[in-house]
């Protein structure tokens, strides 16, 4: 019996994300918060250690540090291969601050996506004067990432199906070439029509209009401000103090 | 006059395929149905009259739509859109908000209406749709019935002038098709004009001042020579055996969406398993080809049985260069009689050596289907939704060859909201709530005088 996992963690889900204290802070904070985090990957190895430590913590506190642990454990194999070349071809110290940063990041966006949702990026990208055509494109990419994960998986069960077995296929590689194609084809074939869908549908439901009006809006709260100051304070410090 | 179309027609760049010229003229609250056969140019022309063709298409249009007094060729877009809405045939495709609510909200923005307007529309939205309990679920997450709905709320909420639907009711059960068809019939009292391109047209004729349009098309499926019969099926009978379920349960992010699922089905019976949106159908075919971890016991005699099974969506398993190539994939000796046979009775044998991705959808569902059963499964086939996308005559030889393979012995069990696909089959299972809730005939399950409002499912 094929197991078929919902590979939904890193992915914004409200029912998952709802009881972070995270999930309903403004998309701009949590922005800033994340692009803070992103630009800590260039700190030496122990202040980054300690910015890991305490981006941990806020993890643990908002309640998604299971998620990033998830999302960090199925980079497992190239996380492990790139300690490892890098160990044997450099140091062990460039190793240990390459994959560290690796971590960084890949929890800095498990983090985003599953307290964020796209309309709410969106929105928050609509604040910072992004303009809206390209939020929206954003948005929409965003969410897509789920949407590919599923279609993939769809492929992959239609294939097997019908006889064809990756698994086995998959070691003897070249000979089995064609059944990667089985896969590859139907996900581009998928991935473009989903897009055009999209435009027209967009389109269909006046996109395009010059007059738009927003019903949602966003608020930045004291807590939202508390958590800026702390994120810049917290990176500034490790940054530039000597 | 709210819409009038002249002489249009349309040819896409890609293949010779599109729309042949139609003239139509429409008033508000006019109702039309749009038939012909799959491929004829029925969502192309839901589209001429929108306005996406030619905004968003580069293909050769002729002719010309006067929408509301504004040229398609020359207004905007968005003018035009606000006074036409399209409910297109894939609904997974529109889906473009993370939930139900912002779904509905996004294209009420387009409109510039206030606050206080969108939160009065989308709430009567919600309610006419019963979407209220969705409201804040991921379209992700919803059954391709329940993303067609939100896709209609979506549109209908807009409150085009006029309404152009491209096979709305080809995902939805009894009960959502009837409520549709109620909301259509309050939206052309209102005074909105409707365009509706179906296959599946029993339902609508309850729709007072439906008129019909009859769309021939000089482009599309091969007119069939149908002369194949079930007696011609170059196969061997199977030995006798019997389907048994016991217990089946299948339990999703938490939720049961299978429950203590338990029936025998012998060789030889065509089944049919309808029920409500979501209610499991598509989980149970799943499991029963082993694609879904459940627990309960799935077995012929005692071994996992050997079933194909055929997807709602062609579009995840072609990728050969023709169809020849994809019907004859990994089979190191094809039976070639079955082959020529199959391609015959599905009307397939013009496009033999046609790349599958350019075929029509009904055509493409026909093509996977040849691709399952040249596999030649030793216990049966199972169908997802098989007459999605598909006219009254596909619909036939569909039926042809199910019966074809079940007098061999043979299991066909096919999951359907078509009932007059449902009511010629051997046996109906009614499922709710992950269950079956009846089982029996298609005479005592789907009654002929309520065929499309079955008792046993107006309270589901």
């Amino acid at each position: 019996m094929t197991r078929r996992k919902h590979r939904t963690a890193g992915l914004f889900i409200p029912a998952l994300a709802a009881d972070s204290p995270l999930r309903h802070a403004d998309p701009r904070a949590k922005l800033l918060l994340s692009s803070l985090a992103s630009l800590a990957v260039m700190l030496p190895l122990e202040r980054l250690g300690v910015f890991m430590a305490l981006y941990a913590l806020l993890l643990l506190w908002a309640r998604l540090l299971p998620a990033a642990l998830r999302q960090i454990w199925r980079l497992r194999v190239l996380l492990v291969v790139i300690f490892v070349v890098d160990w044997l071809f450099i140091s062990a110290d460039l190793a240990v601050i390459i994959v560290m940063r690796i971590v960084l990041l890949v929890s800095v966006f498990a983090f985003f996506v599953s307290t964020t949702a796209p309309n709410e990026l969106r929105l928050a990208l609509e604040r910072l004067r992004v303009p809206y055509r390209y939020a929206f494109s954003l948005s929409l990419a965003f969410q897509s990432v789920g949407l590919l994960q599923q279609e993939w998986h769809a492929i992959r069960e239609a294939q097997v199906a019908r006889g064809i077995r990756f698994a086995g296929d998959l070691q003897r590689a070249l000979p089995q070439l064609r059944d990667f194609v089985a896969l590859t084809v139907p996900a581009i074939v998928l991935t473009t029509r989903r897009a055009w869908g999209m435009t027209e549908a967009a389109y269909a439901r006046g996109f395009d209009a010059p007059h738009r009006s927003a019903y949602h809006t966003l608020a930045m709260r004291w807590t939202d401000w508390a958590l800026v100051l702390a994120a810049l304070l917290v990176t500034g410090g490790l940054l530039f103090i000597r | 006059m709210l819409l009038h179309a002249d002489n249009v027609a349309y040819r896409y760049p890609q293949n010779q395929r599109g729309l042949p010229p139609v003239s139509l003229e429409i008033a508000p609250g006019d109702a039309w149905l749009v038939t012909g056969p799959s491929g004829c140019g029925k969502s192309t022309l839901a589209r001429c009259l929108t306005g996406l063709i030619p905004h968003l298409y580069r293909g050769e249009m002729t002719g010309a739509v006067w929408l509301d007094g504004l040229n398609t060729v020359t207004a905007h877009l968005w003018e035009l859109t606000e006074r036409a809405g399209l409910v297109f045939q894939n609904p997974a495709a529109q889906m473009l908000a993370s939930t139900v609510e912002d779904e509905i909200v996004f294209g009420l923005e387009n409109l510039g209406l206030s606050r206080a307007e969108i939160a009065d529309r989308l709430e009567r939205a919600l309610a006419q749709f019963d979407l209220a309990p969705l409201r804040e679920r991921s379209s992700l997450t919803l059954s391709g019935g329940e993303q067609q709905k939100v896709a209609l709320a979506a549109t209908m909420a807009r409150q085009p002038a006029l309404l152009v639907l491209d096979e709305p009711l080809s995902m939805l059960d009894s009960n959502a098709s009837r409520d549709l068809v109620a909301s259509l019939a309050t939206c052309a009292g209102e005074g909105a004009a409707l365009v509706i391109c179906e296959h599946r047209c029993e339902p609508l004729h309850s729709l007072p001042g439906l008129r019909t349009f009859q769309l021939d098309g000089n482009v599309g499926d091969s007119v069939p020579d149908f002369t194949a019969q079930s007696g011609d099926a170059p196969f061997a009978p199977a030995p006798p055996f019997t389907l048994n379920v016991e217990h089946l349960s299948v339990t999703l992010d938490g939720q049961k969406v299978l429950h203590d699922v338990s029936f025998a089905a012998p060789g030889g019976q065509i089944v049919a398993i309808v029920g409500r949106n979501g209610v499991g159908k598509t989980t149970l075919l799943r499991a029963l080809v082993g694609l879904q971890r459940h627990t309960g016991v799935v077995e012929v005699a005692g071994a996992r049985p050997d079933l194909a099974l055929t997807f709602q969506n062609p579009d995840v398993q072609l990728f050969n260069a023709t169809v020849r190539d994809e019907i004859l994939y990994k089979l190191s000796t094809p039976n070639m009689a079955y082959y020529a046979w199959l391609l015959r009775l599905l009307g397939l044998d013009a496009y033999e050596a046609i790349p599958p991705l350019l075929l029509s959808e009904g055509e493409k569902k026909r093509v996977a289907l040849a691709t399952a059963l040249l596999r030649a499964p030793r216990h049966g086939l199972l169908l997802d939704e098989p007459s999605l996308g598909q006219d009254a005559v596909h619909k036939a030889r569909l039926m042809t060859l199910a019966r074809a393979l079940a007098d061999t012995g043979r299991l066909v069990i096919m999951t359907t909201h078509d009932h007059t696909l449902a009511a010629q089959t051997d046996r109906v299972l009614l499922m709710d709530n992950g269950t079956f809730v009846a089982d029996g005939p298609p005479e005592e399950v789907l009654p002929p005088s309520t065929v499309y409002r079955l008792p046993s499912t107006e309270t589901l």
